[in-house]
């Protein structure tokens, strides 16, 4: 699937002037309802990198193929409980071990401390979101996984029955040769009697 | 360039904001370090021969019920029908995790299998011993698959029926197999993603099938399921288990129906001979010895709780360590809920240039929360050895000594899994009748606060219970030491002083758990 195709615009700005107050609650933006959606977010992941402490989450709670979404990002320094003031690149890829293809979606200033980039999906799939910055000097780059509508799980299924079928033929076909080789001994045995 | 590790997580889907449960008030808190108290002079005190543990007695004497209840264990059709049920719960958790929402308080693979199954399964040792082996979907549907049979013995052929190397004749692949899935359970948080809980569920159905199709009978339960161990060694403590009604009739039986089975019933999977039986440990429950015996002489039996691990339990160094470790992972499942924990993982993964999901920050965390509850018990062993009137080996004496750590371990992680329990099982009906979460949104924060404002039991019950079972944990603790040292010791009074080091030992472990049920508990979904 084409990045590119599946990606059909990304308006960076464009939620910015709806822009609610984040509320604030020891260090982290408190959200339950979102100022473009009537759900909470799907994802919340909080992660540390180098010296930032990151969260990170995904609005409406399950996005759709041609509906807008949103990510919110943000970080504050671990030492000091500092917001990140430094741009914010996010990219986009297939969740696929083989893609290479990465797009550039959009860089973000903060609002209120926090990060906001819009997006539409034209197709469902599991993507991964790249979020990059520079502080101090040093490039910081964090990936998150992005669900798009439904996708089919069926991998881990067919793995297992694989699984099973090896170890269930392989341990038939060892044990037939395995009972050969004993009525084959047998017969010998008998024979030199 | 600073860069998280590889993608974060599945799909850690958690609304936000974090609720902690409160901790034991403390009203609560006084009155297990009085009990504590008490118990150590209590401890030092006393002189003596071993305490009796009392008789067992056989459920099927019981009148009215005996007669039912031992009709019960010799008929096949009841513990198959729980075994097609168990496995059909099971292949709805794998369905569910695989095709259901990721939210894990809205899917059945979250909700049943670490709110209800993992917290409900330690709870039922106490009443049913290791009951849960006898339905065990991985090795029901491991079995239906290599035996081809749904019940019965299966052909002989359907399996290589190797002996399992004498290096993992032991339970230490268990014991691995147990660090793993801590580690993956409050590491990677595999008990938040729905879609990881179906692919452990799936792994694991795929090893036991593996191990059943290459070795003799159920060396996957013996010596590698990390559950099956769990429960062995924990309903050492149980006061039911499996027995013969007449010990006389066993003491005279030549054809060893139990241990070789019959044409129609397997022969009992972990090699254990009815007559001889003296501990729970390996005992899977399946009731073939039951169905196998010809003179029908085997029921569930009542004894004295704790009577395995004082007396008639073999102590052995791989299980010694198993149970020590247990006392460290029951304890770290604690430490890792609180809200501090996440304050030093950042701190150390800051130090060590750790990024992302701080998987290296949090192996180290658990590496030396095994490691210091395994040091300080050696460090007590090792002082006991040198104040026991007799010399005894290090290996036998740190062996025979970890059964006091069982009801410590086991008292708290019934502690801990109950509050789980009372507080996160709100609402699992509704994940019953949409077990995949279709249309379902996270939890918002009035979900979350009346999970919090409203537990099962009334909060003060929970309290109760919680500082009971600490209590409990300790007295028993405490017996078994007494009475596993005068067995060190032989006839002689270990006499007070020797009491002292794993008594300190106890008396440490008893009160880190009670400051950790101090501490408010973060909400797991």
């Amino acid at each position: 699937m084409s990045i590119l195709r599946s990606l059909v615009f990304v308006m960076a700005g464009m939620l910015l002037p709806l822009a609610a107050s984040a509320h604030h609650v020891l260090g982290r933006p408190a959200y339950s309802l979102n100022e473009d959606s009537n759900t909470p977010p799907s994802m919340q992941v909080e992660t540390q990198i180098g010296d930032y402490f990151v969260t990170y989450m995904v609005f409406p709670a399950f996005p759709r193929p041609n509906e807008p979404g949103r990510i919110n990002l943000y970080a504050t320094r671990l030492d000091n409980d500092e917001p990140l003031t430094r741009p914010v690149t996010f990219k986009v890829r297939d969740d696929s071990w083989f893609a290479t293809e990465e797009e550039v979606i959009g860089q973000q200033e903060p609002v209120d401390n926090v990060y906001r980039q819009g997006f539409v999906f034209r197709e469902p799939g599991k993507y991964i979101i790249t979020a990059e910055f520079t502080a101090n000097g040093e490039p910081y780059s964090i990936d998150f996984p992005l669900q798009i509508g439904q996708v089919s799980s069926v991998g881990p299924i067919g793995i297992t029955i694989g699984a099973l079928v090896i170890i269930l033929v392989g341990i038939n076909l060892l044990q037939r040769k395995r009972l050969a080789r004993l009525k084959t001994r047998d017969y010998h045995a008998g024979k030199g009697a | 360039m600073a860069r998280a590790a590889g993608v974060l997580s599945q799909l850690t889907c958690q609304a936000p904001g974090i609720m902690a449960h409160p901790g034991l008030p403390a009203f609560w808190v006084e009155l297990v370090l009085a009990a504590v108290v008490v118990g150590i002079g209590w401890t030092l005190w006393r002189t003596g021969p071993p305490l009796r543990t009392g008789n067992g007695l056989s459920l099927a004497a019981w009148p009215i019920v005996g007669s039912w209840l031992r009709r019960l264990v010799s008929v096949p059709w009841l513990l198959l029908g729980l075994r097609i049920l168990s496995a059909a719960l099971f292949l709805l958790v794998i369905h569910a995790g695989l095709f259901g929402t990721p939210l894990p308080a809205r899917n059945l693979a979250t909700v049943l299998t670490w709110s209800l199954w993992w917290t409900g399964l330690i709870i039922s040792i106490y009443f049913v011993g290791s009951a849960w082996c006898a339905i065990c979907p991985w090795d029901a549907i491991a079995t239906w698959l290599v035996r081809r049979r749904l019940w019965g013995r299966g052909s002989e052929t359907a399996s290589l029926q190797l002996r399992v190397p004498r290096m993992l004749r032991n339970v230490w692949p268990a014991w691995g197999m147990f660090v793993g899935l801590t580690w993956l359970e409050l590491g990677l948080g595999i008990t938040t993603s729905p879609y990881l809980t179906a692919l452990l569920a799936l792994v694991i159905v795929v090893l036991a099938t593996l191990s059943l199709a290459v070795f003799e009978r159920k060396a996957f339960c013996r010596h590698f399921c990390p559950v099956g161990r769990t429960i062995g060694v924990y309903s050492e403590l149980s006061p039911v288990a499996l027995r013969p009604i007449d010990s006389t009739i066993c003491a005279n039986c030549r054809s060893l129906e139990c241990y070789h089975g019959t044409a129609s019933v397997e022969p009992c999977p972990t090699h254990l001979v009815m007559g001889r039986l003296q501990e729970n440990t390996f005992c899977t429950s399946c009731g073939a010895c039951a169905l196998s015996c010809p003179t029908h002489n085997v029921a569930w039996q009542t004894r004295p709780v704790g009577q395995e691990a004082m007396e008639t339990a073999r102590p052995r160094w791989d299980a010694g360590w198993f149970i020590i470790g247990l006392v460290a992972l029951t304890s770290l499942h604690g430490l890792s809920m609180l809200p501090g924990w996440e304050r030093w993982m950042r701190e150390l993964g800051r130090l060590i240039g750790d990024s992302g999901q701080l998987l290296w920050s949090f192996s180290i965390g658990m590496g030396v929360s095994l490691l210091v509850p395994g040091a300080l018990f050696a460090g007590a062993v090792y002082l006991t050895r040198r104040l026991l009137p007799r010399a005894v080996r290090f290996d036998r004496a740190f062996a025979s000594l970890a059964f006091a750590g069982l009801p410590l371990a086991f008292s708290y992680h019934l502690a801990h899994n109950i509050n789980h329990l009372v507080r996160e099982a709100w609402g699992a009906g509704s994940v019953f009748l949409n077990p995949l979460g279709i249309g379902t949104l996270p939890l918002s924060e009035a979900e979350m606060q009346l999970r919090h404002l409203r537990p099962l039991v009334h909060q003060e019950v929970l309290f109760a219970l919680q500082a009971g079972l600490l209590i409990f944990g300790f007295w028993l603790a405490t017996r078994i030491l007494q009475s596993r040292l005068i067995q060190l010791a032989g006839a002689a009074d270990p006499g007070r002083l020797a009491r002292l080091p794993v008594l300190a030992f106890i008396t440490a472990v008893t009160l880190f758990n009670l400051w950790l049920l101090m501490q408010p508990m973060i909400m797991r979904m």
